[in-house]
């Protein structure tokens, strides 16, 4: 049964119990409270945001001075913003297809193979997401150590020696090597949302298509697929969002945005223009930026991933 | 009953918003705000008077200094000190690794403390007088005389920088600076000559790179900037003087097109040529780099004087640090060194000026120097303090004070501060250009001439030419 179909009931029962008064009052008691927690910690920080973009201001004194779109107009001429913006998108790709892929095999793995270790690796893919990002990302840079790191070691140790670099330091590498903690430490939360749909789905529909002839690709894509496609789509989206804005951390702490600009996110520039240049201004413009540019991806991921919902 | 209920809810709801708005009120005092490293010396009875028996100095005296390489051993002396000298002065320490940031509110909200030494991320002198943030203490300052009579000004290794047509914001307290490190008790052990020119220098990284079968040069690719301080700047300077150096800096396009410039970067281009770079630079932060010296993974790496103390917990017992000014001077030139100078300085807002200056002049003494020696590893701003019969002074840090006293060996450059605002913006800019520059070049992906190309083209684009 629909929770949605449940709402008439629980309004009638709540209208019976209680006069219409105490019933907003009861609402606004839940809802108030978070609401104004929204409006101080994330509204008025965001208008905050906006309003010092405008500005040419140290962020360190009083001293502030209105410039218009002069920061706006800047960042079209910053040949360092628009690489933080491929990098960010880079970072995105590798991320997205990494994490759906690998989240979808495990949770299909664990939840139709009928492991019987299953509880057990749920636990160890879901460990990287207690972990601090501070943390995961000083761990990957030992892994990576050109001399003692256990890439560069395996490789020799298989005798791919040629195949060892300095994989943080390398130009063409260090994006990607960045972007494999962040899968890494994705995987566990997402296959868990998948195997929630996964499990919700009927036995039956397996069933038949079996006795149909079906292959287990075929089911995988003509059951799976299309019945859990609202968790792969907020999966997705979940992740678009919280790489455009949270990357920054991962790269701060891995490559502080180098070698040179080749792991430059936006986030990483801003933090560098706001806090170790004292161009708070410009760093705020950034950040509307990195807003502006989440809001369109998402809604250009709403209308991609839109499909009608499917019900056997 | 539905009467009381409503009562109810409401009551709940006022305290509850009572509390979010409480919790989120900025109005507490500063006094109630303090950060949690703040810590108060000395009497606080006479509260806020400014009449007192130590020459009229008196009343709360607020000073923030940030805690890093140096530690905050010789701080906390001064101040005891300080505080013996003037009993009637209450002094407030806001001290720590962030102190920068847990004090920038108030130095937003124009309520500043009243001393700041500083040093340390999320400080800059040169953004402090643009905002307007340090008092002109030009003419107090020209009137300070040592024990000895001499004027104070006079007895800085590295000046006290005028601005604004001869203005005077801050006093330079500690001569910090940057240059080779390697350990002398290794290449005592080995035989390997310490190099006093670029030619002596490159030989000798062929020579361990052969010997020893390390890439001798490492840097922090991470922070491109310990290579522009410890070696472009030095090589520039020791090239072309303090005006080529300032003026690279500055971004000034007719510096960079200089045959000078070219010249220093072939240098560097035959260092990488040669295969002496680590190749995993670009990769290291600061502390992983230098973790590579101590383990002899590298052989010499370009870093400042709080090295031997910022790793003192992970040197081997063997490891002797050694300390050479940058060695990418042509045979027969003197050697470059650019002073990294920490100021102090009285902040304009100050509420208790005259206990702030008393507080300074207090502490440029050569009692102090000899103190800063001792317990940071860096050597105080002041020159003819004679280190050679101090034990507990490390021995690199007697030898740069002797190089330093006794002109020939080395020549000193001052990096001075560019003035007006688009003067400071385009400084920024090119930094953070030559940073980009430097790891390319260190990688190989560029030669000498892409490289000055690059800075040149730069330099033009933001002198809009």
């Amino acid at each position: 049964m629909q929770l949605d179909s449940l709402y008439p009931y629980v309004e009638r029962v709540i209208d019976v119990v209680q006069s219409k008064t105490q019933k907003y009052l009861f609402l606004a008691f839940c809802l108030l409270p978070t609401f104004i927690m929204f409006c101080i910690f994330t509204v008025y920080p965001m208008i905050g945001g906006l309003y010092y973009s405008f500005f040419k201001w140290s962020g360190t004194s009083s001293v502030m001075e209105f410039i218009g779109f002069d920061n706006y107009t800047r960042m079209l001429s910053d040949s360092v913003i628009l690489r933080a913006i491929i990098n960010d998108y880079l970072f995105v790709f590798i991320k997205v297809f990494g994490i759906m892929i690998l989240a979808l095999f495990f949770a299909v793995a664990l939840t139709q193979l009928r492991i019987k270790e299953a509880p057990f690796y749920r636990i160890v893919f879901f460990f990287p997401n207690i972990m601090s990002v501070v943390v995961i990302g000083i761990l990957w840079q030992f892994i990576y150590d050109p001399n003692i790191g256990l890439v560069n070691g395996l490789l020799r140790a298989i005798g791919l020696e040629e195949w060892a670099r300095p994989w943080l330091g390398d130009m063409t590498w260090a994006l990607p090597s960045v972007s494999i903690p962040a899968i890494w430490a994705g995987i566990g939360l997402f296959m868990l949302l998948l195997m929630g749909g996964i499990t919700n789905i009927s036995k039956s529909l397996y069933e038949a298509a079996e006795i149909d002839g079906a292959s287990e690709w075929q089911q995988f894509w003509k059951i799976t697929v299309p019945l859990i496609w609202p968790q792969i789509k907020t999966s997705i989206i979940y992740i678009v969002i919280t790489s455009l804005n949270g990357s920054f951390v991962l790269v701060q702490v891995m490559t502080a945005g180098g070698p040179g600009v080749a792991t430059e996110v936006m986030g990483s520039y801003l933090y560098q223009k706001a806090f170790e240049d004292f161009q708070f201004g410009y760093g705020a413009a950034i950040g509307v930026l990195i807003l502006v540019l989440s809001l369109v991806s998402v809604i250009i991921l709403q209308v991609l991933l839109k499909k009608e919902k499917v019900e056997y | 009953m539905t009467k009381s209920l409503n009562k109810s809810w409401l009551f709940l709801l006022v305290t509850l918003l009572l509390l979010v708005l409480a919790a989120c009120s900025n109005t507490t005092t500063t006094e109630e705000s303090e950060p949690e490293k703040t810590t108060e010396t000395g009497n606080t009875e006479e509260g806020t008077s400014e009449e007192s028996a130590s020459g009229g100095i008196s009343g709360d005296l607020e000073i923030q200094y940030f805690v890093g390489g140096y530690g905050d051993a010789w701080w906390k002396e001064v101040i005891a000190d300080f505080k013996a000298a003037y009993p009637d002065v209450n002094v407030i320490e806001h001290a720590g690794p962030n102190i920068n940031t847990e004090m920038n509110t108030r130095w937003i909200s124009n309520d500043p403390p009243d001393v700041v030494y500083i040093d340390g991320a999320g400080s800059s002198e040169t953004q402090m007088i643009a905002d307007g943030q340090l008092l002109d203490i030009s003419d107090w300052a020209k009137g300070l005389t040592l024990e000895d009579g001499t004027p104070l000004l006079d007895s800085f290794i590295s000046p006290a920088e005028e601005l604004d047509g001869g203005k005077i914001y801050s006093l330079p307290l500690v001569f910090d600076t940057w240059g080779i490190w390697y350990d002398s008790a290794w290449f005592d052990a080995q035989g390997w000559e310490i190099p006093t020119d670029f030619d002596t220098w490159l030989a000798s990284m062929k020579q361990i790179k052969e010997e020893a079968g390390i890439a001798p040069f490492n840097t922090t690719g991470q922070y491109a900037q310990y290579f522009q301080r410890g070696v472009l700047n030095p090589a520039f300077a020791a090239a072309g003087g303090e005006q080529l150096l300032n003026d690279l800096a500055d971004g000034v396009v007719e510096a960079w097109e200089r045959e000078e410039v070219l010249a220093v970067m072939k240098k560097v281009e035959a260092i990488v040529d040669a295969g002496l770079v680590d190749s995993g630079f670009a990769a290291y932060n600061h502390t992983q780099s230098q973790m590579n010296l101590l383990l002899h993974q590298n052989a010499y790496i370009p870093v400042g004087f709080w090295l031997p103390n910022e790793m003192k917990n992970d040197t081997p017992a063997d490891f002797v640090y050694g300390f050479v000014p940058t060695p990418m001077n042509d045979p027969g030139k003197s050697m470059a060194l650019i002073p990294d100078i920490r100021t102090i300085a009285i902040a304009k807002e100050a509420d208790n000026p005259e206990a702030a200056k008393a507080f300074l002049e207090f502490i440029f003494t050569e009692e102090y120097a000899q103190k800063f020696a001792e317990s940071t590893g860096a050597i105080m701003n002041m020159k003819n303090v004679d280190l050679s019969a101090n034990n507990r002074v490390p021995d690199f840090l007697k030898g740069i004070n002797d190089m330093i006293n006794e002109p020939g060996q080395i020549e000193i450059h001052n990096r001075n501060t560019p003035e007006g605002d688009r003067e400071k913006e385009i400084a920024v800019e090119i930094t953070n250009e030559i940073k980009i520059q430097i790891v390319e070049i260190l990688l190989g992906q560029i030669d000498a001439e892409e490289f000055v190309n690059r800075m040149t083209n730069k330099a033009k684009e933001l002198r809009g030419m």
